[in-house]
């Protein structure tokens, strides 16, 4: 029935019949056409993802939050975060407890569980996913070594496992890349225990093994799809990637062979009636726990569609076709009193709730510090530097292009983590605008209202607002007599222009790859300069001892004071302006429970359900 | 005929040969190694992936690599940005869904465009002729952007509103024939009304010219019905600006409507080659402008072939 309106209506377009029995059909054929395109008994998440989608779903070669999130539907690491807790705390994910680490902490041991097994499919005998051995874990590993693998993670094993840099300098000049070939920091026991040996106790080796990087594949896969293995995944996963549509959409379905894994119980509150964690009783009021115990993951099929126009994503989670969506600026005071920042009531009586998340985010402008006009560290220089901080005001530009919503905080750690200065403002900072202050410090340093200073050349990227904003700090600039020229750049070019040193002053952001300060801190780290990730090309011998204590240290407060330390002599030295960390709203249909957003991991997935 | 279609693909190797060198320095006016990298990438991860990439080789180099796959049709190279994907596969895919979008777009509008400027040509000052120049004008004076979003909005969010189940799609993509008019036929009814006005106008002025004719005024004397003098004596001599336009709009069918296909989620050529643009994906925008460049001249000689079968008096020689 359905068909012959389709194909009537179809006949009557071509031939120009436009009366309105014409229109009526077509319209009914559309409208009957649209909504049986997805099955109705089936527990189905309709996600959005805001971008063209990830580029590739081989965790070496990924490296975008996009791929985080498409890869974390189908692979596993050895940790993971706890889904709910915060701060954010790692657990067990493919192995049966935490790793053992040995007194000089340099020692990994870890076990195995022995219930894990690959996704079913052809590229094993008889198409039965095997079980996980602990030689998927070493190769997974290796092939982050593979240059033929294009990875682009190696900087998060580099200089990390014993014998791992040389392994990887030996077998990439070889004639063949031998996965076989051992590696002295790679100890296998058996099957399901195996040892990791470190160079040096880095504590940033343990979030290492909860990013999707290092998540475990089979070598059958890999050799069996070759280049294809970045669209055709075979994890350990909950989900089983069914189709992908490139730019488009990508459906998973449940994998049937996913392990017994329950949804997290209730800690309840602590003997002393404290919480067991921040956030735990709104959590229990929005029902967080209402699943516990349950099997994951808790829904059949994922629908993860793409949108690069934020116009099509809000009309389509209005219309409730998706679950969530991030609220874009534009569609920002259609939602909220802007004003009191809470949901408008027409929304609320829709059932709508919303959560807005602090990311682990620095957005900032730097300084080149061997540019020979703004950058070094001599008492004038600095002070011009400061001069320039306090000119600029990012109150005013959160405003402006944020609706107020980002969180302005002094140095380079972002909130909630160890080393964030109190309240959002360090002690000593040079926060603008101050002008007065500004006007002083350049006088002081020789340049009373810039005179004898060159042009300030700024590079920015041509993205979003961020030519606009570099207008407002040029004009907040002009008030104390530096001339700043804008430069918007599209984003390859801006890195190209970093990789050469070549931008004496420039806007970046930097989202953090795990929960520790010391993943902002290494990018004022010396041997870190350009091209690497240290584009301030900062340099300070006491700043690089500094670094090279922390990393090998456990939290503690004598890390923490480190870290302030550290983070006070980037304020004062000035080599970056800032910072601000954005904050995302995320509008959720109340029909979407066990939705707790989160961007610093994405396997989240998994305990979510519709009711 | 066949010699004068060989001399006019000899004359044209050039001109095809020129675009894809230009095409070729103009894309490594950018450097595309920097973007692909991941964080903390050392000096060596950036010269090893220009090697990957070919970059470090000769630019005449690179050239005759890629002549050398343009001319076997060996499209196999590997998108930069989607590893494990090839440029054929992607144009492959691509390719259909423009057309599925763009050819019923063109036909439509031309088929409505030549009916009204006809309509329009014949009531030439009259109220009729006044209206439908004021709604060319007025369509083609809002911006393609407003009757996208507009269009969502209304045509497919608060219709579905109203009517309580979906008419439109908003954004999204299913192949086959069934699902086209749910996914495709709002996108092609705003394409065919931006072009509408541009078509209008312009073979109104056509129509106009042919009703000054001295044949349209002999055939009237003779008596001529009224439909004949239009749809046969008219439109048969104003058929020459017609199929130009249209010929050299072919070629355009297959980049897709880069807009049309952005707003509403259709991974078509415009999607896929605005990506490739965006992302530096180089295999993808060479294969992509090959393919296209070679079209436009094939349409191109098309239209003179044509021109000779429209116009007894034109000779191909």
């Amino acid at each position: 029935m359905k068909q012959k309106h389709a194909i009537t209506s179809l006949l009557q377009l071509f031939s120009l019949r436009f009366n309105l029995t014409g229109v009526a059909a077509l319209i009914l054929t559309c409208g009957l056409l649209g909504p049986f395109s997805y099955g109705q008994s089936e527990i189905v998440l309709r996600l959005p993802m805001p971008t063209t989608g990830p580029n590739s779903l081989d965790p070496v070669r990924g490296a975008s939050q996009y791929d985080n999130v498409a890869a974390s539907y189908v692979y596993e690491t050895l940790l993971e975060y706890e889904y709910l807790t915060r701060p954010y705390k790692l657990k067990p994910c493919l192995l049966e407890s935490m790793p053992e680490v040995s007194e000089d902490g340099k020692t990994f041991s870890f076990k195995l569980r022995d219930d894990i097994y690959f996704h079913d499919d052809p590229c094993f005998e008889d198409g039965k996913g095997r079980k996980v051995v602990t030689r998927d874990v070493f190769y997974s590993l290796k092939r982050m070594a593979d240059t033929d693998n294009q990875p682009k993670s190696w900087w998060l094993m580099q200089d990390t496992i014993k014998g791992f840099d040389q392994y990887r300098k030996e077998q990439n000049e070889a004639e063949r890349f031998d996965y076989d070939a051992p590696v002295a920091g790679m100890v296998e026991i058996n099957d399901h225990e195996f040892q990791i040996v470190l160079n040096q106790p880095f504590i940033r080796f343990q979030y290492t093994l909860a990013m999707f990087q290092t998540s475990v594949l089979p070598r059958e896969a890999v050799e069996h799809y070759q280049d294809r293995i970045s669209r055709h995944p075979v994890g350990t996963g909950p989900f089983i990637l069914e189709h992908w549509e490139t730019g488009l959409q990508m459906v998973y379905r449940r994998n049937p062979n996913y392990r017994d894994v329950r949804y997290p119980a209730d800690p309840g509150m602590k003997d002393d009636a404290t919480p067991p964690y921040q956030g735990y009783a709104q959590d229990k009021a929005l029902g967080m726990y209402d699943c516990a115990g349950e099997r994951l993951p808790l829904a059949d099929k994922v629908v993860l569609t793409m949108f690069q126009k934020n116009a099509p994503a809000w009309l389509k989670f209005l219309n409730k076709e998706l679950d969530y969506t991030r609220v874009a600026s534009e569609n920002f005071s259609q939602a909220f009193i802007k004003r009191k920042r809470t949901l408008r009531p027409s929304f609320e009586a829709q059932g709508m709730r919303v959560v807005a998340l602090p990311l682990l985010d620095m957005v900032y402008n730097g300084f080149n510090m061997e540019d020979p006009d703004y950058g070094g560290y001599t008492d004038q220089k600095k002070w011009v530097r400061q001069a320039i901080s306090l000119a600029m005001d990012l109150d005013e530009v959160n405003e402006a292009f944020y609706d107020g919503i980002n969180l302005i905080y002094d140095g380079p750690i972002p909130s909630g983590l160890d080393g964030h200065p109190e309240g959002h403002t360090a002690a000593v900072n040079y926060r603008g605008p101050n002008l007065q202050k500004a006007r002083e410090l350049l006088k002081k340093s020789g340049h009373p209202n810039g005179e004898g200073l060159p042009p300030l050349v700024y590079y920015t990227s041509q993205q979003a607002q961020s030519r606009e904003m570099a207008y407002m700090t040029a004009r907040n600039l002009k008030k104390i007599g530096i001339k700043m020229e804008v430069n918007a750049l599209d984003f390859s070019e801006l890195s190209e222009k970093m990789r050469e040193k070549g931008a004496p002053f420039f806007g970046l952001a930097w989202g953090s790859d795990y929960p520790d300060a010391e993943n902002n801190l290494q990018l004022f780290y010396g041997p870190f300069k350009s091209p690497m990730s240290n584009n301030f090309n900062y340099d300070r011998p006491q700043y690089n001892e500094l670094y090279e204590e922390i990393r090998v240290m456990p939290a503690s407060p004598e890390r923490t004071a480190k870290y302030v330390k550290m983070r006070n002599m980037i304020i004062e030295d000035v080599p970056m302006i800032g910072a601000m960390a954005r904050t995302r709203y995320y509008l959720i249909h109340d029909r979407l429970k066990n939705f707790k957003p989160e961007e610093t991991f994405s396997n989240w997935v998994k305990y979510l359900t519709i009711k | 005929m066949w010699a004068f279609i060989i001399r006019k693909l000899v004359y044209n190797i050039p001109v095809y040969l020129a675009i894809i060198f230009l095409l070729m320095v103009l894309l490594r006016q950018r450097d595309p190694v920097t973007g692909k990298l991941g964080k903390n990438a050392t000096q060596e991860d950036y010269i090893s992936k220009r090697k990957e990439f070919g970059l470090d080789q000769p630019i005449y180099l690179q050239y005759g690599v890629l002549l050398k796959s343009i001319f076997t049709f060996d499209f196999s190279q590997e998108s930069w940005n989607e590893p494990g994907v090839t440029v054929g596969e992607k144009l492959r895919t691509a390719v259909p869904r423009s057309l599925a979008l763009t050819v019923p777009a063109l036909g439509i509008t031309t088929v409505i465009s030549i009916f009204v400027a006809m309509l329009s040509a014949f009531y030439r000052g009259r109220w009729i002729d006044r209206l439908l120049v004021f709604c060319a004008v007025l369509g083609m004076s809002v911006s393609f952007l407003v009757y996208i979003i507009f269009g969502q909005y209304f045509g497919a969010y608060k219709l579905q509103q109203w009517l309580g189940t979906p008419v439109f799609s908003i954004h999204g993509y299913e192949s086959g024939l069934l699902n086209w008019p749910f996914f495709m036929l709002l996108p092609v009814l705003i394409s065919v009304i931006v072009s509408m006005g541009y078509d209008t106008r312009f073979y109104r002025a056509v129509m106009v010219e042919e009703t000054q004719a001295d044949y349209i005024t002999t055939a009237r004397a003779k008596g001529a019905p009224q439909s004949k003098v239009m749809f046969v004596h008219m439109l048969r001599n104003a058929m020459i600006p017609i199929v130009t336009r249209v010929m050299i709009t072919l070629p355009f069918l297959v980049t897709g409507s880069i807009l049309l296909e952005e707003f509403f989620g259709i991974p078509g050529m415009g999607y896929v080659l605005l990506s490739a643009i965006r992302n530096d994906d180089f295999p993808v925008v060479e294969g992509f402008t090959a393919v296209f460049a070679g079209l436009f001249i094939m349409s191109i000689i098309a239209t003179d072939i044509l021109y000779a079968v429209f116009d007894p008096r034109v000779r191909l020689q």
